[in-house]
């Protein structure tokens, strides 16, 4: 036996110590009531017979200190938390991590999911261990993790919040120096665990076909064009597989096709047909045993044409190409004439800019002398673009490696968005609120319109300041939006719980879906999507059960003090109902 | 005095009392002529027998007619009626005051309505108080009149001392030879024994009645917890925790006892009356007494 909270020696000296006050108590003396009765003689009959002929009336008194003693010493030594390895087990800690990827959602044959299966096996391990144990569970999307705790109903309650999600699955960082860890998972996303962890598989081959890719992309030779890149695997037995793409107004598109064992189908759909909206694709196969990566979301921006008014006092470059974007109504003035207009969604300012900001979003060439812009500080001749941003929505598809410029506008950036620059002086930066772009060189001075990048450029451009973007891609699990205290609605217009976390939004999901995140007059779109042939072959696993892996029960399910507690409150009882029934003393 | 008369007894239950005898199972010879029979051959007007006439006796008691037949003297024996006494033994040991009301005052009012019984019958009525010895003695009475003197007696007496009854018996009749009916009112708490004591009457010839009486605290006692019993006459002491089996227990000792007592004098032809405190007194002495053919 071995005591938790003192020494044995002092675990002696508290004992010694109650037993010795409990004795000192009983044999104080109890000031009898006084009762003067007539005669004595029948009393003293009755009591020497009882004497005499009871051994438990010569037993009565010793029997009473033993139990009052007893009383004390459970009180007392349960203070001590004392420990019986054979009968609670050691004082030990347990991790048990649960594989929370997206996997363990497969359906096995016996109608469960795997995750179910990982749940029961948690929970048979949080039955083993002796009451002293601690536990702590963790999922390995980094959501929960638990404190080390010996309240099992707190551990399973925890696991009955945790959930398979799509986020990045990561084994979490424990110590296996001075506690076991159990992993439980099916093996698939998560190959690699440390050496002392101890691993239990729920993993069971399952039949599988799902979408690894979808995405709609803009068709860069054709304005406001559209197309959507499917790609579907078979991670089972050779199945018929039937692939839809619908569209919000009702556009639909079926197909068949057989795919072979570990077969990939690719294929673009051209979605010129296709109104503006959510499209989703779904795939239908027998047998299938995840269904999570059988559908789809992307969003396809609605046409529209943008009224741009050019601002210029004669840039052939600008409005030819303007002219010929057929989804551009362009509006040609002279700086002079520049009136401010509700109905315009863009302005294009050459070589100007008014006294005010305008109310619709602006590109500005040059750098013009206005309040609300930056001043040039002086002038860069022949810079070289040295640096730019591939990831802002203005550069995309755009190469500016090679453009060549004459001479351009030193500026101080501040707290703009520098988009290209040179070594001295930034050349394309943006402003958020109000929202523009500006050049700090004119087009005349640089061979930038000559290159195939620029109506690509102008195209971003005018697609920024108006146009509907692509929906953001994201996976199941948490979903981070790049806008600050957006509300997050579903595609359906329902509104979903979400927080704000350093100028971002989050929200959680568990399912593919598309998301609209609306903050003002901003609006973006997440697509939601397994599409990851990581997550979709989920016969991948390696992972088997290490032996070492089953953990003892023990009969006692608390700690002993517990029990001795129990104890002295039954002897309380007994005692009670005993002394006051004159059976104790 | 008159505020106790008051309180043992009213005036009409002493009518009523005059209106009792006491029987007496044997006859004894008496002083005085009474309305008892004795063994005594006398004056009275009941004949009894007859025998031969010798020199010296009454003529006036000759048959003469059986003369005329039998030409022999013959003389009709009458028997004479005398008075009876009766003892009184009251137990006026400190057990004896203990109750509500004290078997002591149950006891006077025992032993004063007997007593007037006794008085109106003509009895010759002794009243002895014991305890470890006799403690006070009323010299024979006789006539209703006496009854006040007798109260008086019986309410100066007051409670002490321990039982001892057969040293204060045979004290007692190794005084008074003259057999007679010996009434004994006590609670039997006797330390040496009752039996030792009833033997002393038995021996000395006495006709015996037994009065026990009990209270009702000590034929259930409502005691509970840890307690120190005190005993009323050596003042003993002993700690003891009531349980409900010890109270049951002296409960059957307490029963025991008393069949003891009833036993013994079943065994000796004695008359024994038991009876409680509580127990009505005047159906007692009317109802009770008549039951155990102590009354007429």
């Amino acid at each position: 036996m071995t005591f938790l909270a003192m020494t044995a020696l002092q675990t002696a000296l508290l004992a010694a110590l109650t037993s010795a006050a409990i004795i000192a108590l009983y044999f104080l003396k109890l000031r009898h009531r006084r009762v003067v009765i007539s005669s004595s003689i029948l009393w003293r009959r009755v009591l020497d017979e009882r004497q005499s002929h009871s051994l438990w009336e010569k037993l009565r008194r010793i029997i009473s200190i033993a139990v009052a003693v007893t009383i004390a010493l459970l009180i007392a030594l349960s203070l001590a938390r004392p420990e019986i390895a054979s009968l609670t087990g050691k004082n030990e800690r347990v991790v048990i991590v649960l594989d929370t990827s997206p996997t363990m959602n497969t359906q096995t044959s016996d109608g469960k999911t795997r995750w179910e299966h990982a749940v029961d096996r948690a929970k048979g391990l949080l039955d083993t261990g002796g009451p002293t144990t601690e536990f702590r569970v963790i999922d390995t999307s980094g959501v929960i993790a638990s404190a080390f705790t010996t309240d099992r109903d707190e551990a399973r309650n925890l696991i009955d919040h945790m959930s398979p999600k799509t986020a990045d699955p990561q084994f979490p960082r424990v110590d296996g120096t001075d506690s076991q860890v159990y992993f439980v998972s099916d093996g698939v996303t998560l190959h690699s665990t440390p050496s002392f962890v101890k691993r239990i598989s729920v993993f069971e081959a399952a039949n599988n076909v799902g979408i690894t890719a979808f995405e709609i992309r803009a068709v860069p030779s054709t304005p406001l064009g559209y197309e959507a890149y499917l790609e579907v695997q078979n991670f089972g037995p050779a199945a018929d597989v039937g692939l839809t793409i619908g569209g919000t107004g009702g556009q639909r598109t079926n197909k068949t096709v057989r795919l072979g064992t570990e077969e990939i189908y690719r294929e673009v759909f051209d979605l010129s047909q296709f109104t503006g909206g959510g499209v989703r694709a779904a795939i239908q196969s027998k047998d299938d045993e995840l269904p999570l990566d059988d559908v789809a979301f992307a969003y396809l921006p609605i046409k529209r044409k943008t009224r741009t008014v050019l601002v210029t006092r004669g840039n052939n470059f600008l409005e030819t190409l303007l002219k010929l974007d057929s989804y551009v109504e362009l509006m040609v003035t002279d700086p002079a004439s520049y009136r401010e207009s509700p109905n315009i969604d863009a302005y294009i300012f050459d070589r100007f800019a008014p006294a005010t900001v305008p109310g619709r979003p602006a590109l500005i060439i040059g750098t013009p002398n206005a309040p609300w812009l930056k001043p040039a500080i002086g002038e860069v001749q022949k810079p070289e673009i040295t640096a730019w941003s591939e990831n802002h929505p203005v550069m995309q598809y755009v190469s500016v490696h090679d453009v060549s410029i004459e001479r351009a506008s030193r500026i101080d950036p501040g707290d703009l968005t520098v988009i290209a620059a040179s070594k001295q002086t930034p050349l394309i930066v943006a402003s958020e609120k109000p929202r523009w772009v500006m050049l700090t060189f004119d087009l005349s001075s640089s061979d930038f319109p000559f290159h195939v990048g620029f109506p690509v450029f102008i195209e971003n451009v005018l697609s920024w300041f108006n146009r509907e973007q692509l929906a953001i891609k994201r996976v199941p699990g948490v979903v981070e939006v790049p806008l600050a205290n957006a509300q997050i609605h579903t595609i359906d217009g329902k509104t979903v719980a979400s927080e704000q976390q350093l100028g971002k939004t989050i929200f959680q999901t568990n399912e593919p879906g598309l998301y609209a995140a609306t903050q003002g007059d901003q609006r973006m779109h997440i697509a939601v999507n397994l599409a990851n042939p990581t997550f979709s072959d989920v016969n991948r696993s390696v992972f088997k059960t290490d032996r070492a892996a089953a953990a003892q029960h023990y009969w006692l399910r608390r700690e002993l003090w517990f029990y001795m507690l129990m104890g002295a409150l039954v002897l309380i009882g007994i005692e009670w109902f005993t002394y006051h029934r004159r059976i104790t003393l | 005095m008159s505020t106790s008369n008051v309180t043992l007894f009213d005036d009409e239950f002493l009518k009523k009392l005059e209106y009792l005898n006491i029987i007496s199972k044997r006859l004894f010879a008496g002083q005085l002529r009474a309305e008892r029979r004795t063994r005594k051959r006398g004056t009275g007007l009941e004949f009894a027998d007859y025998r031969a006439y010798v020199a010296g006796d009454d003529f006036r008691h000759l048959d003469w007619k059986a003369y005329l037949r039998l030409n022999r003297l013959i003389l009709k024996l009458f028997e004479e009626e005398e008075d009876l006494p009766i003892y009184f033994f009251v137990d006026s040991s400190q057990s004896m005051n203990y109750g509500e009301p004290t078997k002591l005052d149950y006891a006077r009012r025992v032993a004063a309505a007997l007593c007037y019984i006794g008085l109106a019958n003509l009895d010759r009525v002794n009243v002895i108080s014991f305890a470890d010895g006799i403690k006070g003695e009323l010299p024979p009475q006789r006539g209703k009149g006496r009854i006040f003197k007798i109260f008086r007696f019986l309410t100066d007496m007051t409670p002490s001392g321990e039982t001892d009854a057969r040293s204060s018996f045979k004290t007692y009749c190794t005084e008074t030879r003259r057999r007679g009916l010996a009434v004994v009112i006590s609670d039997f708490f006797d330390s040496h024994g009752f039996e030792g004591a009833l033997d002393i009457l038995r021996h000395f010839r006495h006709d015996i009645f037994v009065v026990h009486i009990a209270s009702h605290e000590e034929i259930d006692p409502a005691l509970r917890g840890e307690l120190l019993l005190v005993d009323a006459e050596n003042n003993s002491t002993r700690e003891i925790t009531i349980t409900p089996s010890l109270l049951t227990a002296y409960r059957s000792e307490f029963a025991r006892y008393c069949e003891t007592v009833e036993a013994y004098c079943g065994k000796y032809q004695l008359g024994y009356v038991r009876t409680t405190t509580d127990f009505p007194f005047e159906e007692l002495v009317l109802k009770v007494f008549r039951q155990g053919r102590f009354l007429k």
